[in-house]
């Protein structure tokens, strides 16, 4: 079956991110009150896999071999099986 | 005395490295991305660029290039690897060194000259300079800020692996000494090496600054000290 995968590689907590500072300076000035703004990366992707826990283990494991773990953490937003 | 200069797809500075290494008597060779073997290489140099165009992050995808195996084969056996810029993130992407290098806090591509103090001259790298020397050689980088956790970044100063450090110019003449580190680094690290000192990263451009005709040559003993330890140890 196919499984449609989001995946979430974000920054580290406490590490400082210059993109998702430049981002809330612009929204500041947009009158936006946003605050500690984070700007991360979505993967989408779609897999075979024979069931959706075997998809779920696939999106963890394509999640360790991308994210760095020194400054990064990833996220396996969602898993869903393609009509 | 072979050195292999490995060519990932994006990679710019290869040309340069091996002008460097063969102006100081060593062989060089560009050996493409795909190859599985570097037998009969004594060194390797992955050099600076913007392999696979720096997608997902810089150096992360050049990681799981086929030669990288080789790579590795050859920092275990004790052999001298060394990565500049993109070549050093590829390094800490691979885990043949620790830490990681970030955007640069400004969010600025930073071309510029900056100055480095060697913090070591023990090394197969670094024997032809002086202790607490002070170089002045090239940066090219968008995401240059070394970063580790406290743990780490305390085990490579204990372990005196901070090899290159960002420093104020020798002379106020030449510029300010406040805002001399350029992207951020922690503890204003430049290039660090592994426990064993046979793998070196390092952001600036050592092949850069090897004749006068380019305005300086502090680059030079970087490449004249590699060929004294490959000749020492192949004698």
């Amino acid at each position: 079956m196919k499984y449609h995968i989001t995946l979430l590689i974000e920054l580290k907590d406490g590490i400082l991110d210059p993109q998702g500072r430049a981002v809330e300076g612009v929204l500041q000035g947009l009158q936006f009150k946003a605050q500690n703004v984070r700007v991360g990366r979505v993967l989408e992707m779609e897999v075979e896999a024979g069931s959706e826990a075997d998809a779920s283990a696939m999106a963890h494991n394509i999640g360790k071999a991308l994210a760095n773990p020194v400054m990064e953490v990833f996220v396996v937003e969602a898993v869903k099986e393609l009509a | 005395m072979k050195v292999a200069v490995i060519q990932f797809p994006g990679s710019n500075c290869d040309q340069d490295a091996v002008w460097a290494l063969k102006l100081v008597g060593l062989e060089a060779e560009l050996v493409w991305h795909t190859e599985k073997n570097l037998e009969g290489f004594q060194a390797a140099i992955l050099p600076g660029g913007f392999s696979y165009g720096d997608y997902l992050r810089a150096g992360a995808l050049a990681k799981f290039s086929p030669v990288m195996a080789e790579v590795r084969r050859l920092a275990q056996r004790g052999n001298p690897v060394v990565g500049i810029c993109n070549g050093f993130q590829v390094l800490t992407e691979a885990g043949l060194l620790p830490g990681a290098l970030l955007a640069n806090t400004n969010l600025h591509f930073t071309c510029k000259d900056v100055y480095l103090r060697v913090e070591r001259t023990d090394l197969p790298f670094t024997t032809g300079y002086q202790p607490g020397q002070v170089l002045k050689i090239p940066i090219a980088h968008g995401e240059g800020r070394y970063y580790s956790d406290a743990e780490t970044l305390e085990r490579l100063e204990q372990n005196r692996q901070v090899v290159f450090r960002y420093a104020p110019p020798p002379s106020s003449a030449e510029g300010e000494a406040d805002g001399y580190n350029p992207n951020g680094s922690l503890n204003d690290i430049a290039g660090i090496v592994n426990e064993q000192g046979n793998v070196l990263g390092m952001m600036p451009h050592p092949e850069r600054a090897v004749e006068g005709l380019l305005g300086y040559a502090d680059g030079l003993p970087f490449f004249t000290s590699l060929k004294q330890a490959l000749e020492a140890v192949g004698a």
